[in-house]
């Protein structure tokens, strides 16, 4: 599936801005599952410095700063990815989900060790008993491991209304479980501790949806916006995505970005700017399928 | 008084209370019972002393540390505790101190390779020598810190270990400090308390001198800086050491800066100053690793430097210690120590780690689930301050683990978050108890190391800890070092600051923010002096108390000018004045002495300590010391019972104030910050004549022996007037006295001339040789007073009864100030607080409000 996708965000400032730094993770991500074709980025007004690095975990970083005074910067990724389809995965031929937090404890491999940083508490992501206490509901005794993950998956997608405005950044995991109301990143964040909770390793998914469905298929919730999901390691099979606001196994119509601990890691736009006075934040997600060829 | 000779009975009698518990070591009191060799010097000069004078020497001590304000923040209220020192020092021969260093030089190398491995192959993960969890669980490890460019590979410029001695004369660490180890300034005032307390035990000992320390790790940091800044980065004055930041600073010579006194630019770090950006090279970390960059790690308001952890990954900036660094600190790494000694430097590990068992591991913690009542059971991950504790506490169990059940339940969900550690009975040591004699007291003691340019070196001194509750006080008490040497020791001063001779004359780095506080500073002062000299004058004509030739002034008056002063709101004037003078007094009392008034003076104090304490580094201690006294003057509220008390306690403030001015006028330098603060008070000064004359000499109306007086008294120049006129107070007289005079430091010219002074110098005011606008100003203004005929404004009047040319004038001036204040804060202060915003709308968060 081919897909041009444009994430613009408009910062408009009621009082000039003097300095913006802004760290961007905004290029989608190459993988075994996605191809990108072509990826640029347009800032306006014109950055003064411009960088780029690969973080810590693999994500494509680019760092800007705008020196001259400005009301409004407007920040545009566009790239054209090709996302490939999933291999099919058959949830009760994975592990019991005991085997694999018990391997976390002394991982015996690179891919193992490296799976092993997913398991503990971080900065958004708090570990609780009550956590635990639910994610065990569902994670009963020699379960496998992607059957109990996509169960807790449903879960969470049918005990938990979808709604914004009820939660913040900086509302704790926990809260989010008395509400039972929270957007795709609370969701992403909510199963993420509970399957850190029993000591298994999850990661945080940023990314986008398809925002234009083909006719008679329903938008999914989270469309238009970047999106969040998140992604359990599993032996043999390695990471494997699920996405709690929509009840699915990503496939054709996710497109990554990247991906770290928690939402903290991977904040597609995060600024720090002098000046600026009260500002408003305007974002628009265009993912269009295109017919055209991938060369 | 006569001294009893040093013989053996005064020592006898000296140790005759003193009896070491069984079963432990004591530092003083060897296996024979008798006192170990290195301490015999020290023994005979202190038992010769006697009670009284060894008693004394306590008392010399605690009034040192309060003269120098020596005090930390503890965690847990926020408010300032004073520190406390025993001036009986730990002694340690030297053979005991070779031995223990080279097994400290050899752990420092080691935690600093540690460090470098988790932030770079992970090799010590990858093999298996260091469990996972131990790296990933602990919310100090910073995976963004990845790739870190550490200069000469020295992430760790500075760390420090808390060591006890075993009951077999063994010494064995109880943890280790990487991310900003506390207590080396307390370490150095120690030192400074100590040696001036006892100063003829200090000489007669042997010892080694701190200073050789401090050299080699400014040399190395000069070495690393280049040509460029290095400066100490503190969270400000709230923070618990906030006291040795400063002192730190003081000492190496470098600016205390807070996070919004640096800038990234370009993937640099400058320091904002007077004369714009100067680069950075070198910063001194006193703020938490997570939160000292609010782009890449957590955000919190007023912390940390945008882009400084890039700028610190890519090796423009060296950290002290590298950002991430506190990943070494945990108490879970203690038991791996050995292997990993094995593994990267391919030594034993010298000097062993107090027994622990991390509950990461099956094994271990089974069995501390079992033997849970025989150990310490903590986090593994906490902090603990050294400062806030005694020896003891360093050694408890975290009460909220103690509960078995509650512990199996917090080992099931996290079990690697867990330590248990042998309960340490550590060695004793004698302290001075309050009646002059030596009690045996346990004791834990930290020790400091630097990296140099010959490797790690190990401060030859340190700092002791005891428990209060074991001398029967509240507080615990820390005691100097004594590392005693077989060499002949070069005697060097501790209190010079180390780069006195290399300073640049002019304080060209002289942090904005910091020069907004100076300035500040002055403008409280003044505020402050203003208001007691008015205050002053109030009271003795409200009692009927007025001097002689003063002639009473009508109530209103009084009251209209604490109002135009700004200390009384209008409403509560009007209803003081309609309940008669007793209503007035009781207003001014209120003024004076709530605390919780706004318009009072304790609040007006409250801020001059605030922006005082901000700059502490750049007053001499004396200053600081009159500053103290002078903003604790308020809390003596008890003491003042009638009139009387209240103008006694008023003229203590003055003479107090008269002290600051006359030690900052002395002893500041004259750069930047000096006049900066000078224009703060001129500001006040001129602003606090114009409104007092609005009040008392604009309105013709009140033209009155009396009132003029007052407004003579109130800018301080009656003596001037009766001594140059000898006769009644004349407007014409009094107002070229206090408005034109250029003469009368008081005077509104006076106050112009003085700034126009201070503007020629200021950078950045001076452009191609044209006049800044704050200089034209200024001129105006200047000329405007200067040009004033007196006797016209004087007399142009209008049918109201008001001096409408004298108004207009003084309205003119009062406008300028205000243009003037706004524009130095523009020119200089241009420090403006960051935020962050994220371009994030699946939610407006709380960290996007401005």
């Amino acid at each position: 599936m081919l897909y041009d996708v444009r994430h613009e965000t408009r910062f408009k400032y009621a009082s000039p801005v003097t300095i913006s730094h802004q760290l961007l993770k905004l290029r989608p991500r190459r993988s075994s599952r996605q191809n990108v074709v072509s990826t640029e980025l347009d800032v306006t007004p014109h950055p003064f410095v411009q960088r780029e690095w690969t973080d810590y975990f693999g994500n494509a970083v680019q760092f800007l700063t705008v020196q001259e005074a400005h009301r409004e910067l407007v920040i545009a990724s566009i790239s054209r990815v090709e996302v490939l389809p999933g291999m099919n995965i058959m949830l009760d031929f994975s592990p019991g989900w005991e085997v694999v937090a018990q391997s976390m404890q002394s991982p015996t491999n690179a891919e193992a060790l490296s799976a092993s940083q997913f398991c503990f508490e971080s900065p958004y992501v708090d570990v609780h008993d009550d956590l635990r206490q639910f994610a065990l509901k569902t994670f009963t005794p020699g379960r496998p491991l992607l059957d109990a993950t996509m169960a807790l998956t449903s879960r969470i997608y049918e005990e938990f209304t979808y709604q914004g405005g009820v939660t913040d950044v900086s509302t704790p995991v926990r809260r989010v479980l008395e509400l039972k109301k929270g957007v795709c990143q609370d969701f992403a964040h909510l199963q993420i501790a509970c399957l850190r909770a029993i000591g298994l390793p999850a990661r945080y998914v940023s990314g986008y949806l398809m925002t234009h469905p083909p006719e008679g298929k329903e938008k999914l919730q989270g469309a238009d916006e970047s999106h969040a999901w998140l992604s359990v390691w599993c032996p043999e099979l390695g990471w494997v995505d699920f996405d709690p606001t929509n009840n699915l196994i990503p496939n054709l119509e996710h497109v990554t970005i990247g991906w770290g601990r928690d939402y903290g890691d991977v904040s597609p736009v995060s600024g720090f700017i002098f000046g600026g006075g009260k500002h408003e934040v305007a974002v628009g997600v265009d993912v269009v399928p295109t017919t055209a060829s991938v060369a | 008084m006569s001294e009893p000779q040093p013989t053996s009975d005064a020592l006898a009698n000296l140790l005759a209370g003193y009896q070491p518990p069984a079963g432990t070591y004591d530092e003083l009191i060897g296996p024979d019972g008798r006192p170990r060799p290195h301490w015999h010097a020290l023994l005979k000069d202190f038992a010769g002393m006697g009670i009284n004078q060894r008693r004394t020497a306590g008392s010399t001590a605690e009034g040192l540390l309060r003269e120098h304000d020596v005090a930390y923040v503890a965690a847990e209220g926020g408010s300032r505790r004073p520190w406390h020192l025993d001036v009986f020092p730990l002694v340690i021969a030297p053979e005991d101190w070779q031995k223990l260093e080279a097994g400290l030089i050899q752990r420092a190398k080691l935690l600093n390779a540690v460090v470098g491995d988790i932030y770079g192959d992970q090799d010590l993960l990858k093999s298996g020598t260091l469990p996972a969890p131990v790296v990933f669980a602990n919310p100090y490890y910073i995976p963004h810190c990845h790739a870190y460019k550490a200069a000469d590979d020295v992430f760790l410029q500075f760390q420090a270990f808390d060591l006890a001695r075993a009951p077999d004369g063994s010494w064995w660490v109880l943890s280790q400090r990487t991310e900003s180890p506390a207590g080396i300034g307390y370490t150095l005032e120690n030192r400074i308390v100590t040696s001036r307390s006892i100063p003829d035990q200090f000489n007669a000992n042997n010892l080694h001198r701190l200073a050789g320390f401090f050299r080699s790790f400014s040399e190395q940091l000069a070495r690393i800086s280049d040509q460029h800044l290095a400066v100490v980065l503190t969270g400000g004055p709230d923070e618990q050491d906030y006291f040795e930041h400063a002192l730190i600073g003081r000492y190496l010579g470098y600016p205390v800066v807070e996070s919004a006194d640096l800038t990234v630019r370009d993937n640099r770090v400058f320091l904002k100053t007077l004369e714009g950006l100067e680069r950075v090279d070198v910063i001194i970390r006193r703020i938490d690793s997570d939160s000292s960059d609010p782009l890449e790690l957590r955000s919190v308001p007023g912390h940390g430097i945008a882009g400084l952890l890039q700028a610190a990954r890519s090796g423009n900036v060296m950290m002290a210690n590298a950002i991430g660094s506190g990943v070494a600190c945990s108490e879970a790494l203690l038991s791996f120590m050995p292997g990993l000694c094995k593994r990267l430097l391919g030594e034993e590990l010298a000097l062993p780690s107090i027994a622990s068992w991390w509950c990461g591991q099956p094994k271990e913690r089974e069995f501390v689930l079992n033997n849970a009542q025989r150990l310490s059971v903590r986090h593994a991950f906490a902090r603990r301050s050294l400062l806030t504790a005694g020896a003891f506490e360093f050694g408890e169990t975290d009460p909220a683990l103690a509960d078995p059940a509650l512990l199996k339940d917090r080992l099931a969900l996290r079990p690697y978050d867990y330590v248990g550690v042998e309960h340490i009975r550590p060695s004793t040591v004698p302290c001075l108890t309050a009646d002059g004699m030596l009690k045996p007291v346990p004791m834990v003691m930290r020790v400091y190391l630097a990296a140099t340019e010959s490797g790690y070196q190990l401060l030859p001194g340190g700092l002791v800890k005891v428990s209060g509750k074991d001398l029967g006080t509240e507080s615990h008490l820390s005691k100097d070092i004594w590392v005693l040497s077989n060499r002949e020791i070069e005697r060097e001063t501790l209190i010079q600051p180390l780069r006195a001779a290399t300073l640049k004359r002019s304080d060209r780095d002289l942090p904005s923010k910091t020069a907004d506080d100076l300035f500040w500073l002055g403008r409280y002062l003044e505020r402050a002096d203003g208001g007691v000299r008015l205050y002053r004058n109030l009271f003795l004509r409200l009692a009927g108390e007025a001097s002689l030739g003063n002639v009473p002034v009508a109530l209103n008056i009084l009251t209209s000018l604490l109002v135009s002063q700004g200390r009384l709101s209008p409403s509560r004037a009007r209803r003081a004045l309609a309940a008669g003078s007793r209503a007035v007094e009781h207003e001014i009392w209120n003024i004076l002495f709530d605390p919780d008034s706004p318009d009072s003076l304790a609040q007006v104090l409250r801020n001059v300590a605030r922006t005082a304490d901000h700059v502490r580094e750049r007053l001499s201690p004396d200053t600081w010391r009159i500053i103290e006294r002078l903003t604790s003057v308020p809390n003596l509220r008890w003491r003042v019972h009638t009139v009387s008390d209240a103008v006694s306690v008023l003229n203590d403030l003055v003479e107090a104030q008269s002290a600051v001015n006359g030690l900052i006028h002395e002893n500041m330098t004259r750069g930047y910050g000096w006049r900066l603060l000078d224009m703060g008070r001129r500001i006040e000064r001129a602003r606090y004549i114009i409104r007092v004359m609005r009040e008392l000499i604009v309105r013709a109306d009140r033209d009155h022996p009396g009132v003029l007086g007052l407004q003579l008294e109130l800018a301080d120049s009656l003596i001037t007037y009766r001594s140059r006129y000898r006769a009644e107070p004349q407007i014409p007289a009094v107002l070229d006295l206090v408005l034109a005079d250029e003469s009368n430091p008081r005077s509104l010219s006076f106050q112009l001339a003085t700034m126009r002074g201070h503007m020629e110098v200021m950078p950045l005011e001076d452009i191609h040789g044209h006049l800044s606008r704050a200089q034209k100003l200024l001129i105006s203004m200047h000329t405007e007073v200067l040009l004033a005929d007196v006797d016209k404004l004087a007399n142009t009047t209008s049918r109201s009864g008001n001096r409408t040319h004298l108004n207009r004038v003084l309205n003119r001036c009062e406008k300028g100030i205000e243009n003037l204040t706004d524009l130095i804060t523009q020119t200089y202060f241009s420090h403006s607080v960051g935020h962050r915003v994220t371009g994030n709308v699946i939610r407006e968060n709380a960290d996007d409000a401005v």
